[in-house]
């Protein structure tokens, strides 16, 4: 299982695609930086294939003013879960 | 459609998604490819959305002779890089086929993408 | 666990930069061990010494030396994409014939091949791009 971590927004661009693309069945997907717009429930359903499975960063959603905004099916975890999410994973693959 | 079996895994995959002469993240991601091939490393690599770019023939050198990358991929042969795959979607929606690459590349279908990255303990991505 | 960082954002510009030390207290506050951080394509003005930003802003040069320093993190530099950018030691300053030097210890110019060498030998490789 690895876990793939993307900062930018699906709004603007295609690299969550290409992440998605290289996800594993198990993989996880965490969402930092200007990626935390994925969150949104209007966003999230670029993530639909990977259901349970996507993370969101608590520091940068909160930079945002989005941490009360995020639709329910997302995970959020602060920086230390973030440190978790890669001990639970065997590798991880940036997708900037 | 590949089975596992023909998935030949190095220890690095490299994920190029960047064209040529428009940034520096195709050269540097080259860069770190050949250097891990000389020290004795598999590599594997593969082009991704803009990055299938990096393979049309016919490629030339820049304005003020920017060198592009062409001339580095003619010699990953010689590094010993012989894993090439290309993503099938990315090369059919610029309208590309395998003739219009100068490398044999291997064109990869989502499913085994998933199995390349999957297969790699090491993915760097550029 | 062992980790290293691979850092390809240039401070100031993205937050690529924030986010990896970020992660990198983060790791050591949860026991593990940092190997390195590696900065590479525009990550390399990271180790910019005559970076000088308001005071009111974080200095994220200093903060990865501090880093280094207390955990005794070695911070690797791609001396290949440092001397493209004009980042050079005093050693690379002098070879070139230059007047002044751009990048001081603890951030150290060094080959692409410990990047390979790091990714390979460390548990996790965490990559933090622009």
């Amino acid at each position: 299982m690895k876990l793939h971590i993307v900062n930018r927004s699906p709004a603007s661009s295609q690299v969550h695609a290409q992440a998605v693309t290289a996800m594993g069945p198990d993989d996880r997907l965490l969402l930092i930086e200007d990626g935390v717009q994925g969150a949104l429930p209007q966003l999230v359903r670029y993530f639909e294939d990977i259901p349970g499975r996507l993370y969101a960063l608590r520091e940068d959603l909160e930079a945002r003013g989005l941490v009360g905004r995020c639709d329910a099916s997302v995970q959020v975890v602060d920086v230390d879960g973030f440190v978790q999410l890669t001990e639970e994973a065997e590798q991880t693959v940036s997708w900037y | 459609m590949m089975s596992d079996s023909d998935l030949e895994a190095g220890e690095l995959l490299v994920i190029l998604r960047h064209g040529p002469h428009g940034t520096s993240w195709l050269r540097e991601g080259l860069d770190a490819a050949l250097v891990a091939a000389a020290f004795g490393r598999r590599v594997s690599l593969l082009f991704m959305g803009e990055g299938v770019g990096a393979l049309v023939t016919g490629q030339q050198a820049g304005p003020l002779g920017q060198k592009g990358t062409a001339p580095t991929l003619e010699m990953l042969a010689m590094y010993d890089i012989e894993t090439l795959w290309v993503e099938a979607e990315a090369l059919s929606s610029l309208g590309l086929a395998e003739d219009d690459l100068m490398l044999p590349a291997r064109p990869l279908a989502a499913e085994a993408i998933e199995r390349a990255v999957a297969a790699h303990p090491l993915v760097l991505t550029f | 666990m062992r980790y290293a960082i691979l850092l390809m954002g240039a401070p100031y510009s993205h937050q690529a930069s924030h986010s990896a030390l970020r992660f990198a207290r983060a790791v050591l506050a949860r026991g593990h061990r940092l190997e390195a951080v590696f900065f590479y394509h525009d990550g390399v003005h990271n180790a910019a010494r005559l970076a000088s930003p308001p005071q009111d802003e974080p200095h994220l040069v200093d903060a990865w030396a501090a880093l280094g320093a207390e955990h005794d993190v070695p911070l690797l530099v791609c001396i290949a994409a440092a001397l493209r950018r004009g980042l050079l030691d005093s050693r690379e300053a002098s070879r070139h014939g230059k007047a002044g030097h751009s990048v001081e210890a603890p951030f150290e110019l060094t080959g692409l091949g410990q990047l390979v060498d790091l990714g390979l030998r460390s548990d996790r490789l965490v990559t933090f791009g622009p």
